[in-house]
């Protein structure tokens, strides 16, 4: 295969790599800021203009640490498993259409909504095997608290990422996105209340951050980690969180398209996409801030119990649309 | 009428045990003493707790008296605190146990056994509480024989006094260790659990982390350094300890304190209580995962620790209260400031009030969570906001009144359901009942001084102290020799005798539990040790 120019600087700088990462930081710095004014506080304010640039700061702070690996843990888990999750979830962010194209690779697939799906599950049970790995009672409950927890959504997110799919007619994110001319979270609202408080439960958010429920079991999985492992397991996170919420951008809130108004139409969907994922962002944050931790066994029942028929019914009620459109249109 | 229901209790204990009791004296500052012989403990014990409502141990004071070792039992019957005195000979320092009928009293013998070295023959659990397990053999701190710097010798030659134990999983349970360091925990103390997956099926508690031997302390001091010293107890109800430490001295005394001092008491004393019960509340959201709450709690506590600071001189640490009256006066200037400050703290009361009964989260970890039932509560002797959570009416305010309590009307306020969530009411409640108490006493200020002098030697005799401190009933008491010196300073902090409960209700809940349960309880772990 011919070293195509083009195809490396979309992996690496734009929308691939640096882009992404540069995305996490901004992102981390904006919930940072928003929790902190929801809860009476100013947040960072001293590194760079009004301290966006501590997110960058604490994970090159980190980076520079010792490297502990503590003695009794399963090495290779302990030292990779950070760097996986992190890799994955990144991995994954290549597949979403950012600037109106279909993600990193010129090429999207009928099917890649399924993939980037499988991935969340495959780089949340790594985030489960870095407290596994480590010899540690508090690590170890709280990897069990994110098997536990992510039994319990993550059918009903793959329930619900498919009410969008029913209604676009195609399994592929961008064919979803590009063919919501009323966005699907006016079409089909319910489906999106529900998603987004699977995705708050997906993204370890209050009132779902039982796995590291800090005054219970002090940092959960992460507990023995520190330096660099810590750093690939905070990116890991803030990953998952523009993953999540760049999902939720792409399924119910018509993608990166909007109105263009000059210039470049790659330019301006880059920008809607950035608003709605930091829209998506406030709103989650806005929902941790209000919200006292649930128990363990309170989550699991809700989400058996709950939310679990209510995806079937919004998968139903979807596809009742569905029909009832396609027979209109006809 | 008081007086006669406490000589009615008397003369029933007389007619039961007429065989061992000794004397029955009603002291001259009005306090009742019976003098038993060490073999009736239990049926004296029985029958005090039978005699009235609410009835519980409050404290087990040791006093090492040359020869022999005078036990006090004092038992709370009515809201008044009776006393039962046993002289146990150094020789045979045996008395039975009464932790098997009232569990409320295993700590407090073993404290007693820990620092003097009194047997409680056929005590459930006689492990060390407050003294490290290496601590050695036969060395009782309390004693009068073992000096300070004999302790500071010890404790200098050793090092890690403390056992290690690591969290480790025999068969299913897995053991884990909350303390000394611990996200949950401010101050340093240990609880080991035992769970299986998410239940708790044991919980183990190591206290005496920070046991830093004030009792013994106290004794080399005179009674003015007393106050200071006493004050460190614990920084949150400081101006508690002060304020009962003073009172139970000036009761020796018998100095009466001018009237204006007695408001000015209040008012620091009710401050206080505004104060550990924000913290509290806040740090109560902290642990059920509600940071939101916790910040906007400790954002409004501010209030009162400006209130405190232009009063005192100082936000934490007031040391206001002194022997024969306060330490400085109010000026009238500072009378609109602090009504304005406390009035922008009620407008929030509301707001609180609505998040703790509405919001559907805030329901879910704290309704029916840790349910302390009137019946145990009583069993287990717990004080303050915790009793009066599971519906026991009791109060020191009301029961024995102190400083301007007679004169200033305030509702005691309980709840039945003695869950979690109604500990948390019963104090933002009293925020509500303490501000009103405020504004009445700063509207009725009376004029005149704002203390005497206290002469520096206190006559010879023995009596105690009651104050109902933010967490509960604080206990002093005090024995004086007829000198600068005290004799005796026993100290039973409302913590000590709330941390048991924690245990028997934890048992059984789940992990995520537990840091409810215990933030509810409000522990304070330097003023639970001493």
């Amino acid at each position: 295969m011919a070293l195509d120019l083009n195809f490396i600087l979309r992996v690496l700088l734009f929308p691939g790599f640096s882009f992404i990462l540069t995305l996490t930081l901004i992102c981390d710095w904006i919930e940072r800021k928003i929790k902190a004014r929801m809860q009476n506080r100013i947040g960072p304010t001293y590194t760079g203009p009004a301290g966006s640039l501590q997110p960058l700061a604490d994970v090159i702070k980190l980076l520079a640490k010792e490297d502990i690996i503590p003695i009794g843990t399963q090495a290779f888990l302990f030292r990779f498993s950070g760097l996986f999750a992190a890799s994955i979830f990144m991995f994954a962010l290549l597949f979403l259409p950012v600037d109106g194209a279909s993600g990193v690779f010129s090429w999207s697939f009928e099917g890649d909504l399924i993939l980037v799906l499988s991935l969340i599950t495959v780089a949340n049970f790594f985030l489960f095997l870095s407290g596994w790995a480590s010899n540690n009672p508090y690590s170890a409950i709280g990897a069990a608290r994110i098997l536990t927890q992510f039994l319990g959504y993550d059918i009903p997110l793959f329930l619900l990422a498919l009410a969008p799919a029913f209604l676009a007619g195609s399994l592929s994110l961008s064919e979803i996105a590009s063919s919501q001319l009323i966005p699907f979270a006016a079409l089909a609202p319910w489906a999106f209340i529900l998603f987004m408080i699977t995705l708050q439960a997906e993204l370890e958010k209050d009132p779902f951050d039982i796995p590291h429920a800090e005054t219970e079991i002090v940092g959960g999985y992460e507990t023995e980690y520190s330096g660099r492992r810590l750093v690939f397991l905070k990116l890991a996170k803030d990953a998952q969180i523009i993953l999540g919420a760049a999902l939720a951008v792409e399924l119910f809130l018509g993608g990166p398209y909007g109105p263009v108004f000059f210039g470049s139409s790659a330019a301006w969907y880059t920008i809607w996409f950035m608003l709605k994922l930091i829209a998506v962002i406030i709103v989650t944050e806005y929902m941790a801030c209000v919200f006292a931790r649930f128990r363990i066994d309170q989550v699991v029942a809700g989400n058996w119990r709950i939310l679990l028929p209510l995806s079937v019914l919004s998968l139903a009620a979807a596809l009742a649309i569905d029909c009832w459109f396609s027979c209109a249109v006809r | 009428m008081v007086v006669n229901k406490v000589q009615e209790i008397l003369n029933q204990i007389h007619s039961k045990l007429a065989d061992f009791i000794l004397k029955v004296e009603i002291t001259r500052y009005g306090r009742p003493i019976v003098h038993l012989k060490p073999e009736a403990n239990r049926e004296a014990i029985k029958c005090l707790l039978e005699a009235g409502e609410n009835a519980g141990l409050v404290a087990i004071t040791g006093v090492d008296a040359g020869s022999s070792i005078s036990l006090l039992y004092h038992v709370r019957v009515s809201g008044k605190v009776i006393t039962l005195k046993f002289n146990l000979p150094k020789e045979t320092l045996g008395i039975k146990t009464i932790s098997d009928f009232l569990p409320g009293a295993d700590f407090h013998e073993r404290e007693v056994a820990d620092l003097l070295g009194v047997i409680f023959k056929d005590h459930p659990n006689p492990e060390r509480l407050i003294l490290p397990d290496n601590w050695p053999e036969g060395l009782y701190p309390l004693r009068k024989e073992v000096d300070e710097d004999k302790l500071a010798r010890i404790l200098n030659g050793r090092e890690n006094l403390y056992t290690e134990e690591i969290g480790s999983a025999e068969n299913r349970m897995v053991k884990i260790i909350i303390g000394p360091q611990h996200p949950a925990l401010i101050e340093p103390e240990k609880f080991t659990l035992e769970v299986d997956g998410e239940i708790v099926r044991r919980v183990k508690p190591h206290i005496g982390y920070v046991h830093r031997g004030i009792e013994k302390a106290a004794e080399k001091r005179t009674y003015l350094q007393n106050i200071y010293l006493l004050e460190r107890i614990c920084g949150i109800c400081n101006a508690c300890h002060a304020a009962c430490f003073c009172q139970t001295v000036e009761e020796l005394l018998g100095l009466r304190v001018p009237p204006r001092a007695k408001y000015l008491r209040t008012v620091i004393l009710e401050l206080n209580r505004i104060h550990s019960h924000m913290l509290l509340l806040g740090h109560m959201g902290l642990e059920i995962g509600f940071e939101t709450f916790f910040h906007y709690m400790w954002r409004d506590r501010e209030t009162v620790m400006d209130i405190v600071e232009m009063l005192t001189g100082n936000r934490v640490l007031a040391s206001y209260i002194t022997i024969g009256g306060v330490r400085r006066d109010l000026n009238y200037e500072m009378i609109p400031k602090i009504k304005e400050g406390l009035e922008n703290l009620r407008s929030k009361i509301p707001f609180y009030r609505e998040v703790l009964e509405k919001d559907p989260t805030v329901k879910m970890r704290t309704r029916n969570v840790g349910v302390l039932t009137k019946e145990n509560a009583l069993k287990l002797c717990v004080v303050g906001p915790v009793a009066r959570a599971s519906g026991i009416k009791m109060d020191v305010r009301r029961d024995e009144p102190y400083a301007a309590y007679d004169e200033i009307p305030f509702n005691v306020i309980t709840y039945d359901e003695g869950d979690t969530w109604a500990r948390l009411m019963v104090r933002l409640e009293e925020i509500n009942e303490s501000i009103n108490i405020i504004e009445y006493a700063l509207d009725h200020l009376p004029s005149g001084p704002y203390g005497v002098r206290a002469p520096r030697v206190v006559p010879e005799g023995e009596t105690i102290g009651r104050v109902e401190a933010p967490r509960g009933e604080l206990f002093y008491y005090i024995k004086s020799n007829g000198t600068a010196y005290p004799e005796r300073v026993k100290v039973r902090t409302p913590t000590f005798a709330n941390i048991l409960s924690f245990i028997k209700i934890a048992e059984g809940g789940g992990i995520a539990d537990v840091p409810a349960i215990f933030a509810s309880l409000d522990p304070c772990f330097s003023c639970m040790d001493r």
